[in-house]
């Protein structure tokens, strides 16, 4: 032994004299450190219950539970987290994929409680000390676990695709589709948004396994019409999407145009099946649209006998016919439609019922009638001049681009209105102008201004790169028309409001600011109305109506009990509304059959 | 630059891999396993980076690699380097070295504890390390569930119960189940 190894303890003595590194008085406050990981704060005006905390937990900490005054609406499961401390290891996980940043965590750290159930607690309902606590662990403001960026869609310029009707949109390539998949966090709350119920989290996870047949088969679970809602579905459940909040919602619709798009048309009919045994009931329905052709084939396919009446040479309804082929190009339409005949659906094609064959005819013929006519004459503004015969209606004229008939493209052309229609028939005129004359004078006016169009955002977008003149808040007043009886224009006068403070429709407008659009054709597209000249007077009086529209039940069923309504005609136009609409006729069809056979 | 140049004089030296910046006082440098030893023991004896701050690693499940960190710091000049190695996950394997750093041997005990990773001949090496009696695969692996093992072993407190978003809100907006 050293006389170091003596001396060395002693040394130790000097820190005697040193200010202690501990606190002196531990009965007073310690806060925690500004990043501390502590107990859960949750903002309940952020919160959307989707849930990804509880999936997301390594120990089951979280269960997602409903709280009273928080209601389910679009967008919010109305479920919120309740955290068992009694697992909890404060890792964060939960702060780090909250999808609104909602849930953090205080950098508080105490609590006692003698009932051990306490620990478990809801954060932002159960009120604590510290939820107004200002530091704590926060997720970090650019680092999320989530891309928050949508994998962009391969479009045509607008240079490339306004000299013809081509599509658009090109589809997601395989490794773009994986990419978007991967974005989705599986919360569900577009299931709800979708009127069909789309099974949306679990086909998206069929893009990210590369399993393409599983995903047809989900799709047609809910909807035989992905070819066309993958392009031009309106898409709600992209509104509710949880990725929407701190970024770009997953693009659902194009992911589905995915799925449809890899699998080729016999493996599909492979992977859906044969129908149901014929069961000798006869289902008659009138339009061979989306609604119409849903419930065919779900009545096809519990093996009854399906014949669709359609008036035009084609089926698809306003998605053949009112869809400009640049959005929906016809092949794909053909293919939904073409699985649905495989199921046995007959459809008679160029049959107007009403005038090659009558309602009272199908209604002895058949078990039951269903009425899918969709929204197919135009409405009128009914200014003066409007009778003139080259103001059209923008359905007619886009029925008209559909079947091939020659159109005389104007030199140039006034639009009313501001909604989807309008912009469809816009475009649809550029790309006429520009093939007859080289160049597009298409001049738009809407009632509303830019901030309450109807028309997707999207559309609106396209139709300024496709140099569509867009004016907002001009209401049409008159057809211009010179003497020799030529239409010169449209004459407007600028929008001060457009409804009134009940909330009903009542213009007003300021009659010195008026302007002449020059326009050689108007164009009225200010909405659609059902053509029901078809019932009959004698029917016509038995149903029952509502504000001008077949009276429906819950289940499609009109005030006869063996007619059911389901679409447009009775819901208005939504291609995918109109898809549910026809599962739920279906269904209400099917089980009037069954009960028959169980009572005879 | 200070880092940059630690790297120039390193590299004619010892086949070095990718550089990578991190502050002015701290980079990273990717380096082959079989040269690792010597690199070490020269930015120990002739660089000054005389203390090993840390040991730890990374499981790139998806590459089948394991990525080892080896954390130096130089006290005098307030530099720290670190260097990395990419291993094979399958029947993953390292040369020890604690024959630099004693104390690396307690890292690499917790490594073989943690991710599977066996360092031949370091000291107490399959002693256990935190997990007295662990029969799974070692947890700090990606593919270890540890969600699965929580459920298994913990129970819950009675009283637990959850709802799944998309059917609450189906039954709540629409009625349906």
């Amino acid at each position: 032994m050293s006389i170091r190894d003596v001396l060395s303890p002693f040394t130790a003595w000097k820190n005697l004299f040193r200010d202690p590194v501990t606190i002196a008085d531990p009965l007073n406050e310690r806060p925690g450190a500004a990043r501390y990981r502590g107990f859960h704060k949750n903002d309940m005006d952020k919160c959307i219950g989707c849930g990804t905390c509880e999936t997301i937990c390594q120990n089951g900490a979280i269960d997602m539970l409903p709280v009273s005054g928080v209601p389910a609406k679009l967008g919010d499961s109305g479920l919120r987290p309740r955290i068992d401390y009694g697992r909890c290891c404060w890792c964060a996980l939960c702060v780090d994929v909250c999808m609104t940043g909602s849930l953090t965590m205080s950098n508080e750290y105490k609590w006692v409680e003698s009932n051990p159930d306490l620990f478990r607690f809801t954060p932002g309902v159960d009120k604590k000390h510290w939820d107004n606590a200002e530091l704590g662990y926060q997720r970090h403001a650019e680092k999320h676990l989530t891309p928050g960026e949508r994998v962009e869609m391969p479009e045509l310029e607008p240079a490339a695709r306004i000299g013809s009707f081509t599509e658009i949109v090109d589809g997601y390539s395989i490794e773009q589709a994986k990419l978007e998949a991967d974005r989705c966090v599986s919360c569900g709350l577009c299931i709800a948004t979708c009127p069909a119920h789309m099974a949306i989290p679990d086909y998206i996870k069929a893009v990210r396994d590369g399993d393409y047949e599983r995903g047809v088969q989900l799709l047609y679970e809910t909807n035989p019409f992905s070819q066309v809602c993958g392009r031009v579905c309106t898409h709600r459940c992209e509104d509710s999407c949880a990725a929407r909040h701190e970024g770009d919602p997953i693009a659902i619709r194009w992911l589905k145009r995915h799925i449809i798009d890899q699998v080729p048309q016999e493996k599909v009919l492979e992977l859906i099946g044969k129908p149901a045994a014929p069961t000798g009931k006869k289902v008659a329905i009138i339009g061979a649209g989306p609604a119409g052709l849903t419930a065919a084939f779900d009545l096809a396919r519990k093996g009854h006998a399906v014949t669709v009446f359609e008036a035009q040479a084609a089926a698809g309804g306003m998605t053949r016919y009112g869809i400009p082929e640049y959005r929906l190009p016809y092949d794909a339409l053909d293919k939904d439609i073409a699985v649905i005949t495989a199921m046995g659906v007959d459809i008679q094609y160029n049959q107007r019922v009403g005038t090659d064959i009558a309602m009272q005819q199908l209604q002895s013929d058949y078990d039951a009638v269903m009425l899918a006519i969709g929204l197919h004459q135009g409405r009128s503004t009914r200014i003066p001049g409007s009778d003139h015969p080259q103001v059209r209606k923008a359905v007619d004229l886009l029925r008209q681009i559909t079947t091939g008939e020659k159109i005389e493209a104007p030199k140039s052309m006034v639009v009313i209105g501001g909604g989807n229609v309008a912009m469809d028939i816009a475009r649809s005129m550029a790309r006429l102008q520009l093939q007859q004359h080289g160049e597009i004078r298409v001049t738009l006016t809407a009632l509303e201004d830019k901030a309450h169009f109807l028309a997707d955002p999207v559309e609106i977008k396209e139709s300024l790169e496709e140099q569509i003149n867009i004016l907002d808040s001009r209401g049409p007043q008159a057809c211009v028309i010179d003497d020799s009886g030529k239409l010169l224009g449209l004459k407007t006068w600028k929008v001060l409001s457009i409804f009134d403070a009940e909330r009903r429709f009542a213009p007003q407008y300021d009659e010195s600011d008026e302007q002449i659009h020059e326009g050689e054709m108007v164009v009225e597209a200010i909405g659609q109305m059902a053509d029901v000249s078809l019932l009959g007077n004698e029917l016509t009086e038995k149903l029952e109506w509502n504000r001008g529209r077949i009276q429906i039940d819950s289940n499609g069923r009109t005030s006869e009990n063996w007619l059911w309504s389901a679409g447009d005609c009775v819901k208005g136009p939504d291609v995918i509304n109109a898809v549910a609409d026809g599962h739920r006729v279906a269904i209400s069809i099917d089980s009037v059959f069954t009960q028959q056979e169980a009572k005879s | 630059m200070v880092m940059q140049a630690l790297y120039d004089t390193l590299k004619p030296r010892f086949l070095l891999g990718e550089f990578t910046k991190q502050r002015d006082d701290l980079a990273f440098i990717t380096v082959e396993a079989v040269r690792l030893h010597a690199l070490l023991r020269h930015l120990r004896d002739q660089e000054g980076f005389t203390h090993l701050v840390l040991l730890t690693a990374v499981d790139w499940l998806e590459d089948g690699q394991f990525q080892l960190t080896y954390l130096l710091n130089n006290r005098a000049k307030r530099q720290d380097v670190g260097l990395r190695v990419l291993i094979a996950r399958d029947n993953a394997t390292m040369e020890s070295i604690h024959d630099l750093w004693a104390a690396a041997a307690t890292y690499q005990r917790e490594l073989r504890e943690m991710f599977g990773i066996d360092f031949p001949d370091s000291p107490r090496l399959h002693e256990d390390f935190i997990l007295e009696g662990w029969q799974d695969i070692p947890p700090y692996r990606r593919d270890f569930d540890t969600l699965k093992y929580a459920q298994e072993n913990y129970r819950d407190r009675p009283g637990r119960e959850t709802r799944d978003p998309a059917q609450h809100m189906k039954q709540q907006l629409y009625g349906e189940d």
